[in-house]
């Protein structure tokens, strides 16, 4: 589990400039929707940008604190 | 990551033109994103394999090493790694996935309706 502000800060270590959304999509505060805004996405391939939120995520994926999320990335 | 497992999954890659490595086999899936991702391409109507790793660590281990991607459902096209729905929704929508698959198949599908059991 990890609540929402640590979840944000957490994308915004690896992500400085992110808008992040997230829809805690079972209550159970480990299934995420992530809708993230970020210069960083632009001009990437989607699996890129993608592969830049997993890796901002990172240990909370292991660990468990974070055991779903479902992304949407925006460039701008 | 050992030899056996990396060429184990390089020759199921090669072997099956959709392949989906999951939590769950296609008729019995255990998790919701292998079930969405089962879904989305029996709407397509290409035929696709789906290979349940939600018990072999090892073997999850090597594809996220593979595919420096951290999460199942993980989804192969003629070998090469496409993510999950989270990436070819978006394909879909704007009609590359189509041209993808097309190509990948030699022929277009008729895209099925999926019947809903529940």
């Amino acid at each position: 589990m990890i609540d929402t502000p640590a979840l944000v800060a957490l994308i915004r270590a690896s992500i400085p400039d992110a808008q992040v959304d997230v829809v805690d999509r079972t209550g159970t505060m480990d299934h995420f929707n992530l809708k993230i805004r970020s210069q960083a996405f632009a001009g990437r391939p989607l699996l890129e940008q993608h592969r830049l939120v997993y890796g901002a995520l990172g240990d909370a994926l292991k660990d468990g604190r974070v055991h779903a999320v479902e992304i949407t990335t925006l460039a701008e | 990551m050992s030899e056996q497992l990396q060429a184990e999954i390089e020759r199921e890659i090669g072997a099956n033109t959709i392949l989906v490595y999951g939590k769950g086999t296609k008729t019995m899936p255990r998790c919701g994103f292998t079930l969405e991702t089962i879904e989305f391409f029996t709407r397509f109507g290409y035929p696709f394999e789906v290979i349940d790793v939600l018990e072999n660590m090892p073997k999850r281990e090597a594809l996220a090493e593979m595919t420096n991607w951290p999460t199942l459902p993980k989804v192969f096209i003629k070998g090469a790694f496409f993510g999950d729905t989270d990436i070819l929704g978006p394909m879909a929508q704007n009609g590359e996935l189509e041209r993808v698959l097309k190509e990948a198949f030699g022929y277009e599908a008729a895209p099925k309706t999926t019947i809903s059991l529940h």
